[in-house]
């Protein structure tokens, strides 16, 4: 099918296999390269030396991280959640460039890969589990899944079913930002479709606008995204480590 | 019929209905949400961001069903 050529990944520069793992660089790959090299630089360059007055650029990533620092970290991990401000700050940048640099004619979007979103949701479920085995020790963390005052027969039941909706955020977080930057591309690439479809010149003028408008909406849902992936980050690290129950 | 032709009618359908429910689900939010802010001006900022918030779990749902769809209709 045509719509789902955007989505196809060819080696662009072929490496040997490792161990049955096809290594090769293909255009995700240096998208990637690229939204990490911007958040490094942009991060850095606005975060190296406070002055009192900034503007620009600079004052808008130091708004930025402000917001993250405020409303996402301190918002839903607390106070003690500031160890994990970077890596929070890391994936909100890392995801809004990804899906920035996707909007680019000829580019590819990684995030709209499921295998992009999986990593980055394995990553935020690891340290989910890491913070709450320190913060509550390895046994115990395990046990407190179970809520207080639940009669002895039930724990076990229950305490399956909370292993199981553990098992589901990361699935939910990383098909939440797949789909939407995937069906965000479908839709895009369907309107423009109808151009071909119709093959008049009297027609085309109508989705190449809807087009565009499309594309706007596309920047802000990049946005969001990342912010929603940010937060939902943080705010399951903010339940592993305070006591829900 | 075919199982391919099944497969494209499973697809409408689950799209479709998807679909049914987002709407129901951001119509009642967005209605809420101008009617908190009509009644509390001073708190549009954070009815807004809440709402968006809201919407794009909403969408999430529609874009699940939205990935079975495309995987019954390229199937065949």
């Amino acid at each position: 099918m045509e719509l789902l050529e955007e989505f196809e990944l060819h080696p662009v520069f072929n490496l040997p296999k490792i161990f049955g793992v096809d290594l090769s660089i293909t255009k995700a790959v240096i998208v990637m390269w690229v939204a990490v090299a911007l958040t490094s630089v942009l991060v850095i360059y606005a975060g190296r030396k406070r002055g009192l007055v900034v503007g620009g650029l600079k004052g808008g990533v130091e708004a930025i991280l402000e917001f993250i620092r405020n409303e996402i970290v301190i918002e839903n991990i607390g106070r003690e959640g500031l160890v994990w401000y970077p890596f929070i700050t890391a994936l909100f940048f890392f995801i809004l460039f990804n899906n920035l640099l996707g909007l680019l004619p000829g580019s590819f979007t990684p995030t709209s890969n499921i295998n992009t979103t999986a990593t980055l949701a394995i990553i935020v479920f690891l340290s989910v589990i890491v913070q709450g085995m320190i913060k509550k020790g390895p046994i115990k963390y395990w046990l407190k899944l179970v809520p207080k005052g639940v009669p002895a027969f039930l724990g076990p039941f229950l305490f399956i079913i909370e292993f199981v909706s553990l098992l589901a955020k990361p699935l939910s977080l990383a098909v939440r930002l797949f789909a939407n930057m995937f069906a965000g591309h479908v839709v895009l690439g369907a309107f423009l479709g109808l151009i071909f479809f119709f093959g008049s010149y009297f027609v085309a003028p109508a989705p190449l606008l809807i087009t565009v408008a499309l594309r706007l909406l596309e920047v802000m849902f990049s946005a969001i995204q990342a912010y929603i992936f940010a937060m939902l980050s943080s705010m399951y690290i903010g339940a592993a480590i305070h006591d829900e129950h | 019929m075919s199982s391919s032709a099944l497969a494209y009618i499973g697809a409408g359908i689950a799209m479709g209905l998807a679909a049914l429910g987002t709407a129901w689900g951001i119509g009642h939010l967005a209605g809420r949400a101008v009617e908190g802010t009509a009644r509390q001006p001073e708190a549009s900022g954070v009815i807004r961001t809440t709402m968006l918030i809201a919407t794009a779990f909403i969408e999430a749902i529609a874009l699940y069903a939205f990935v079975v769809s495309f995987l019954l209709a390229t199937k065949s």
